[in-house]
């Protein structure tokens, strides 16, 4: 810290010298950090994006301190550094100069606020204003957030600011931890079944579990849980009078509690259909029987009929009905 | 008792004919009542193909018939896409095509010289015939009950799952892809079953009709192999499977690579490489069973069985590393969507702004299939009592086609097979059971001695019904619900399912019915009034419309094979007019086609599809068409007078409130799809004129202005026109340039 207030201060010497300088302030600043990007505070901030200059300087205006609760700079830190990383180690035309600097709101109050930023992350590249790229029109362009996102839509974005020529890949280090301990896990499952198989396969070959895995799949997808899952739904929405809405109005919409309700409604109906084929021929009381019989065949006359009760609320104008409801 | 003449008919050796007689009789009923259920748009409406794609299809059947079967294989279609045009023979599915050509040609040589459009819209329903018999054969194989497979081919015939894709009229892949996808599934249940080369032959054969048919064929290719998989897993490997999995799959891969559409796809993208690999293990396994059989040693066999596990491990390995290193392509993007449910939407704007791409709500299950989808669940758990291969099949297929009716809508047409499936089997078992009239021990039920195997509810012996009353109770409810099927699939069809999408019908108040007929209006007005060879610009759900209707050449169509083309078009419609212009004279546009439905509050139209325009010109120009500029500060959508600059300079706006507010009393204009009252000063178009605008002002017409005779650029020429004093050009900003990218 003591070693960059020191070149900071030594920075902030430079621009009094003459400007033919800037050459020389790439250079400082790319000494600074060879991979990483720059960590800036308010003087090195205006040093960097001051005018001449013969790099495009991108920085990102963040605060990844736990007290702003910024999740999404917080999320954005190591992707951006993924990109710095990924220009610096790779091979680019040598006159194409790019830093990357990362400001923080706790070193830079001030630059936020002579750029009157209310939100952050900020991502501004600032053209070179000299040299083989400087542009006429030196303002800095500005790459909003509007929410999570990753490194190679930004890197897309940089490189469109950039001039066309090649440019070095996004390249994701390998994650070996995540691979080893892939492989780990995999050989421990491969062990723990072999070990217990005797206790495990009669658990696995049992057809009563697969049948209820298989129903409740097939119910859960035709309650149309897959639309919650896509389109996010709320779970379930009040009335404006203080109670629950169960019910979402209109035909293409449904609540998260509604597809419960529906499932609940398709395994009382299948189950009773279940039960009326195959549990009740086989009782052998006549009498009970019978009366099995009836409370199934009045359960899944009950059950249909609010079914439909509850279809016709969803789409209006259909027509048909059962008794009770 | 003596015996009654129902009693001859119904014993013996002339009981069963009689009983095939009957079946004949019932299925012929089945047939004929599942094509009239689909003839209602012809009744009400006229002979004519109905909505989008199907356009393109019989435009495509017309090319074939008029000029030979190789002229079509080679057919460039420079009619489309304008000006890169496509190469159609290669990027269809010959198969409907293929067959209704045929149909023609065999009724020609019978001389009945029948018109190919009248073919065109009956083949729908015509194969729906045919799919209910595929049904009940397939039905067949499952349950040893005669009645299941005559239920389900009733339930096929009219439930709205399938007549939503296959109405008179809707000449579409599907009218023929349904039938062959059931029974190319018979067909494998039957080789499964007999282990017989020629079934699985035949399988193989149907399978390539179905490949030449229908994109939705990777069903099959996944399903099968998968299938395979799990008996391999249950341990049931048998020299059956082996021989109908391998006759299917190298016969079937054949053949499926003749059509040119699919050429190498089978062996190089990964849609296909799970009935590759199915086909690498079951040699594998059926080497190991080769071996065992020779060689006992307990050892032995267990270093087998390892060696095969492990080089099936390594197998898969060289998969992945196949299809990293891109020599195996990865998955289609259609098919990826189906899994990451979040990528389309992301990555493929144009595949997630389908509404048929959409997820699926409950009311639409329960629409589409009424009381099947909760006897649905009931099949697939009595289909575990005997679990035998071909259970195991419709267990498979149960799970994973509503997984995929659940994500996508268009899909609830492969679930629809397996629910009447299942749904008969458990009513056929209901009925049977019920309607046996001899009370007491019933002999059919198997009594369940492997009781750790079977099911819990299979384990009792089954004794049957023994009251009348219940008996009575159980089939009265079970008609009831019949009945009720019925009248909802009938309701269901007539309501929703029947309207051909380019005639729109609404009731007056006074309940007589008003036929807006809009879309042909302006398509034949295109027809007759357009030089033959004028571009038309729309957003691309027009595009085989206006192919197909007006005969005129058009710049993208509902193919979207080039999302950037339609991007192009996107962003000149949702663009600034000097921005717009240039890209359509740069792409020779002579005429603008948009459908507004504002005056009659018609919700489909462009400004409602109007987002998914500018996002998809956003993914390809993310800094010139930004979506977040059409939504006000407030992330509102408006149309009004609170309508962001951008939306109400935007092309598309223009063009469908040109002139609207004339319509209305100063200030009055409304519009009634958006519910919005609209600027009382409409927009000016300068770049465009209005060349017809249909009754309803449905579809409105522009014509591209030449460039200007005295050089001007157009809104200063008709700034001009209007009387307007000429602005200071000091007051510019900067010389205006026409903008050409």
């Amino acid at each position: 810290m003591k070693l960059l207030a020191l070149i900071t201060s030594l920075l902030y010497l430079i621009p009094t010298a003459p400007a033919a300088s800037y050459t020389d302030k790439f250079k400082q600043y790319q000494s600074l950090s060879r991979l990483a990007p720059i960590q800036l505070d308010d003087l090195s901030y205006d040093d960097i994006t001051s005018k001449p200059r013969d790099y495009f300087a991108t920085v990102i205006l963040t605060a990844t301190e736990a007290r702003f609760g910024c999740v999404l700079c917080r999320d954005f830190q190591p992707e951006y550094d993924l990109i710095a990383r990924s220009w610096n180690r790779g091979t680019k035309p040598d006159d194409l100069r790019v830093l990357f600097g990362i400001l923080d709101f706790r070193n830079g109050k001030a630059a936020f606020q002579k750029l009157m930023l209310q939100t952050a992350p900020v991502l501004l590249v600032f053209p070179p204003t000299v040299g083989p790229y400087a542009r006429v029109d030196d303002s800095p362009l500005r790459f909003d957030f509007s929410g999570p996102i990753s490194a190679d839509q930004v890197y897309a974005w940089i490189s469109r600011q950039l001039p066309d020529g090649p440019k070095p890949p996004l390249v994701r280090p390998i994650k070996y931890m995540r691979i080893v301990s892939g492989i780990t896990i995999l050989m421990a499952v491969v062990t723990l079944f072999t070990v217990l198989s005797p206790y495990v396969l009669p658990v696995v070959r049992n057809r009563n579990l697969w049948a209820a895995f298989s129903l409740i799949a097939v119910l859960l997808f035709t309650s149309g849980h897959m639309f919650n899952h896509i389109r996010k739904v709320p779970y379930v929405v009040g009335d404006g009078r203080g109670g629950i809405s169960y019910f979402a109005g209109g035909f293409s919409n449904q609540f998260g509690m509604e597809t419960q309700i529906v499932a609940a409604i398709y395994a009382v109906l299948s189950f009773s259909a279940i039960a009326l084929a195959m549990k009740v021929p086989r009782i052998a009381d006549n009498k009970s029987q019978q009366v099995a019989v009836v409370i199934w065949g009045a359960v899944l006359l009950g059950t249909y009929s609010f079914l439909l009760s509850v279809f016709r609320a969803k789409n209006g104008g259909y027509p048909f009905f059962l008794p009770p409801f | 008792m003596a015996e009654s003449p129902v009693d001859v008919l119904l014993k013996g050796s002339s009981g069963r004919s009689a009983r095939g007689l009957l079946r004949i009789i019932i299925l012929v009923t089945i047939a004929a009542a599942a094509v009239s259920s689909r003839l209602f748009s012809v009744i009400r409406f006229e002979s004519i193909i109905h909505e989008f794609d199907p356009w393109f299809n019989f435009r495509a059947t017309k090319y074939l018939v008029q000029n030979g079967f190789y002229d079509f294989w080679d057919w460039f279609d420079d009619r489309t896409w304008h000006p890169l045009g496509r190469v159609t023979g290669g990027t269809l599915y010959p198969g409907l095509m293929v067959t209704s050509g045929v149909i023609y040609h065999v009724l020609r040589f019978l001389t009945l010289p029948v018109d190919i459009r009248n073919i065109c819209v009956l083949l729908a329903p015509g194969f729906s015939g045919l799919t209910a018999f595929a049904m009940y054969l397939l039905t067949n194989e499952m349950s040893s009950s005669p009645s299941a497979g005559l239920l389900a081919a009733a339930f096929m015939g009219i439930t709205p799952g399938y007549i939503s894709r296959s109405v008179a009229g809707s000449y579409d892949n599907e009218a023929i892809a349904i039938f062959l996808l059931v029974f190319t599934f018979f067909l494998w249940i039957k080789a499964v079953k007999n282990g017989s080369i020629m079934w699985g032959a035949l399988a193989a054969l149907f399978y390539g009709y179905m490949v030449s048919a229908w994109g939705g064929y990777v069903f099959i290719t996944n399903l099968i192999p998968l299938h395979v998989f799990v008996l391999l897993c249950m341990g049931r490997y048998s020299s059956r499977l082996y021989i109908s999995y391998t006759t299917w799959y190298a016969l079937g891969t054949l053949a499926s690579m003749q059509i040119p559409f699919v050429g190498f796809l089978p062996i190089r993208n990964s849609d296909h490489m799970s009935a590759l690999g199915v086909f690498g293990l079951l040699q594998l396994v059926a080497f190991a069973e080769f071996v065992r059989s020779f060689i006992p040693g307990k050892q032995f066999q267990r270093l087998l069985t390892a060696s095969i596990i492990l080089t099936t491990g390594l197998a898969f390995a060289g998969l992945v590393v196949l299809s990293m290193s891109g020599v195996i392509a990865p998955w289609s993007g259609r098919f990826y969507s189906l899994w990451d449910t979040g990528y389309a939407k992301i990555h493929i704007p144009i595949i997630a702004s389908v509404s048929e791409h959409q997820p699926t709500a409950w009311p639409s299950f329960f629409f589409d299939l009424n009381f099947l989808i909760w006897l649905f669940p009931a099949g697939v758990y009595i289909c575990f009592r005997d679990l035998k291969d071909e259970h195991v099949f419709v267990i498979i297929y149960a799970v994973l086609a509503s997984y995929f009716a659940g994500v996508m809508v268009r899909l609830m047409l492969t679930l629809t097979p397996i629910v009447c499936v299942a749904a008969a089997l458990v009513l056929s078992y209901i009925l049977d059971t019920y309607l046996k009239t001899s009370p007491g021990p019933v002999t059919r039920g198997r009594s369940n001695d492997e009781s750790s195997e079977g099911l819990r509810s299979a384990r009792s012996p089954e004794v049957g019904i023994t009251s009348y009353f219940s008996k009575a109770v159980t089939t009265s409810a079970a008609i009831v619900y019949l009945l009720l099927f019925v009248a909802h699939c009938t309701w269901v069809t007539s309501n929703a399912y029947s309207s051909p999408s380019v005639v729109l019908a609404s009731r007056m108040p006074d309940g007589s019915q008003f036929i807006i007929d809009d879309y042909r209006e302006a398509y034949y007005w295109l027809r007759q009034n357009t030089p033959a060879n004028s571009k038309i610009m729309s957003w691309w759900d027009y595009g085989y419309q206006i192919g197909g209707m007006a005969d005129r050449p058009t710049l993208v169509d509902n193919n979207t094979w080039n999302n950037t083309h339609i991007a192009t078009v996107g962003k000149a419609m949702s663009s600034r007019e000097e921005v717009s212009y240039p890209i359509l004279r740069q792409h020779d546009v002579d005429y603008v086609l948009v459908v507004f439905g504002g005056l009659l509050g018609y919700s489909g139209d462009d400004i409602n599809k109007f987002l998914w325009m500018v996002r998809i010109a956003e993914g390809i120009w993310p800094d010139q068409v930004k979506e977040r500029d059409f939504f006000t500060p407030r992330g509102e959508y408006r149309v009004d007078d609170q309508a962001t600059p951008t939306m109400r300079n935007s092309l598309m706006y223009k063009m469908s409130y040109h002139n609207f507010n004339k319509l209305f009393p100063m200030g009055q204009a409304t519009d009634r799809v958006r519910g919005a009252k609209l600027p009382a000063e409409g927009p000016q178009l300068s770049t465009l004129e209005e060349a017809f605008t249909s009754e309803n002002w449905i579809i409105r017409i522009y014509k591209v202005k030449d460039l200007d005779n005295l050089g001007r650029d157009h809104s200063n020429a008709v700034a001009f026109d209007r009387g307007n004093k000429r602005k200071k050009a000091s007051k510019k900003k900067g010389p205006r340039v026409l903008r050409s990218e």
